[in-house]
């Protein structure tokens, strides 16, 4: 997709950026569709259908702006949570 | 009162028993650590977490909520319930911050992102606030039950308080978030089925849709079938200055912690999940369902109006969806129904039984009692606090007929003042422990003001609930806001050390350049483009 980076380093990862900024916009947008295309459909108007269409393509759409840069950040974090979590027990032990 | 045949009291146990068994099973792995009591391990798929979030907020109480509001307000009343939408947001944003911060709790957050007394003090007073609101959600939960029970069976209300919660609690005392979880999800998917199953037979029931609409335009009632139908801007029962006020509440509040009640419900289920991407897909994936969820209630109720469309009793029209159910299912069925009922009620009754006990294990015994308490240890105490939060919960229950209207209350007044300062403790760096604790004692006098006693002396009006909440809000910060200024920024060492661990969003530029400085993060040449948040 162009304009949208999907090959993140973990360091970019860490940042936040517009695929973030664009995923604040489209995610509320999604329950907003699919609340209101899920009554349209049960009252069997034909623009639920439509509605809930959209909302279906928006979400494979945020998922492949967000889903690469989560992958990456997650997979970086992963490696230093033991020595985080470690930590969190000395703070918690009163030992920091 | 209902009838059941042999059948109906088959699913009832049959369903009852795979609950509990499924809870149980789970005794092992739940008693391995205070992290596996309390957050299976840190280890959940995203699946797991996210059915547990849509199992949790699915009570004995919303169906009855959003039949209320759906009767009252027709299909605009869906507004009413998506205030979930804050989840829209957290996902990518608090969501994600909070994991990293890998605490277990909400109140301990505070101990890592403030510092001092300050800190101690918010932690303190949180989690006693945990303990005390789990409680009382376990009590009035429980009750619903209750009346559900003297309803259904004419059972004594005490009954399907004790009886209901006191099973779910077998398996939460012996495997704590490991039962949670693991029974959250089957009953997760009980509870959805049945919930499709019965609404759409309402709906068929009622005609169809196609007879719903029409029995509705034929009563002049037409407006109940636009989800938008507002009543002007800021005049009539549903102006759109409502509407915009709980937008603005719901998605906006996605960048704090704490905006909204359920955060910390959810807060638990994000620090279980095994990544910081499973954190976020649970908790965005179970709110979809939610939504989703209210959509298939409302049209149902729709289709009851249609049925009954002259109720005056709120009493009465809260039970829609419930009558639906249990008038229009047949023999065999109605048992299905009322085991269904059963999982939503102890999906939510076990959730709140172990998260108040991690507050009173974690948060009180733990960290201002025995610092240095094995795992072993604090997985017994965190059974002593289920059992006494269970207790506890039957006393609030047989309680709650008096003190209900205090206790709403009660809730508004701990939400509506602190929505912005729960914001600004997680993007504003400067902001520090003694403005968000002030936030919160300024919250407790203003609410009091602004909603009872000023209206009270005709000082001033009693105003729409969206008014008072943007009145709280900018009284609140003329206090909470100069003593953020007075007092002293959070110690920096602490700042730093959260900053590079939990990388929050926001206004964090003299944090973030003390952390480079000191080369615990790498220089501007990796940055892109885009700004400083």
């Amino acid at each position: 997709m162009k304009g949208i980076k999907t090959r993140w380093s973990p360091e970019e990862a860490d940042l936040w950026t517009k695929e973030d900024y664009l995923t604040f916009v489209i995610s509320p947008l999604i329950y907003f569709l699919l609340a209101l295309g899920g009554i349209w459909c049960l009252l069997l108007r034909w623009y639920g259908w439509v509605v809930l269409g959209v909302s279906g393509l928006l979400i494979w759409l945020m998922i492949k702006i967000i889903d690469p840069k989560l992958k990456a950040l997650s997979h970086d974090y992963e490696k230093k949570q033991k020595q985080f979590l470690e930590e969190l027990e000395k703070i918690e032990r009163w030992e920091n | 009162m209902v009838n059941f045949a042999w059948l109906d009291w088959f699913w009832l146990v049959a369903f009852i028993l795979l609950m509990v068994f499924c809870g149980v099973l789970f005794y092992q792995l739940g008693k391995r650590s205070l992290a596996d009591f309390f957050l299976a391990g840190r280890g959940l798929p995203w699946w797991l977490p996210a059915a547990s979030v849509y199992a949790t907020h699915s009570a004995t109480d919303t169906p009855m909520w959003v039949s209320g509001v759906i009767y009252k307000y027709g299909l605009r009343g869906i507004w009413y319930t998506f205030f979930s939408a804050w989840c829209a947001i957290s996902a990518f944003a608090s969501t994600r911050i909070f994991r990293r911060s890998l605490a277990y709790t909400q109140a301990e957050w505070q101990t890592l992102r403030f510092s001092g007394l300050g800190a101690e003090l918010l932690r303190g007073w949180i989690a006693g606030w945990q303990v005390f609101m789990n409680m009382f959600v376990l009590g009035w939960v429980g009750m619903a039950m209750g009346k559900l029970g003297h309803y259904l069976f004419n059972w004594p209300e005490w009954v399907g308080l004790v009886f209901f919660s006191s099973l779910c609690a077998i398996y939460v005392l012996a495997a704590g978030y490991w039962g949670v979880v693991m029974a959250d999800f089957q009953q997760g998917i009980i509870a959805f089925s049945v919930i499709v199953i019965v609404s759409i037979w309402g709906i068929v029931a009622a005609g169809g849709p196609q007879q719903i609409i029409a029995k509705i335009n034929s009563l002049g009632e037409s407006w109940r079938l636009n989800p938008l139908a507002f009543s002007g801007w800021t005049t009539g029962d549903f102006p759109l200055a409502w509407f915009l006020t709980m937008m603005i509440i719901a998605i906006i509040g996605g960048f704090g912690m704490g905006t909204s009640i359920d955060w910390y419900p959810e807060a638990q289920r994000i620090q279980s999940a095994r990544t910081v991407r499973d954190a976020s897909y649970s908790i965005w994936a179970g709110s979809a369902l939610i939504v989703i969820r209210n959509s298939l209630w409302a049209v149902a109720v729709l289709a009851f109006f249609s049925l009954y469309p002259h109720l005056q009793e709120t009493a009465q029209y809260e039970m829609a969806w419930y009558r639906l159910g249990f008038e229009f299912l047949p023999v065999g069925l109605v048992g299905f129904f009322f085991a269904a009922i059963v999982a939503i009620h102890i999906s939510t009754i076990s959730t709140h039984l172990n998260l108040g006990a991690s507050y009173a294990t974690r948060d009180l015994y733990q960290h201002y009692f025995r610092p240095q308490a094995s795992d072993k240890e604090l997985v017994w105490v965190g059974r002593g606090a289920t059992l006494i939060l269970l207790l506890g919960s039957f006393l609030y229950g047989l309680m709650m007929k008096e003190i209900t209207q205090w206790l709403i209350f009660a809730l508004w007044i701990m939400t509506a003042g602190i929505w912005l300062p729960s914001i600004l403790q997680v993007v504003w760096w400067r902001f520090n422990a003694w403005g968000y604790l002030t936030s919160w004692m300024a919250n407790l006098g203003l609410s009091w003001l602004v909603v009872w006693v000023l209206p009270e002396f005709h000082l001033l009006p009693v105003l729409p609930d969206y008014l008072q909440f943007w009145i709280m809000m900018i009284l609140g910060g003329m206090i909470y806001l100069p003593v953020t200024f007075l007092t002293k920024p959070e110690d920096m060492d602490r700042l730093v050390k959260y900053y590079v661990m939990s990388r929050p969003l926001g206004w964090w530029k003299p944090v973030r350049e003390e952390a480079i400085k000191r080369g615990l993060l790498p220089g501007e040449e990796i940055r892109p483009a885009g700004g400083e948040l």
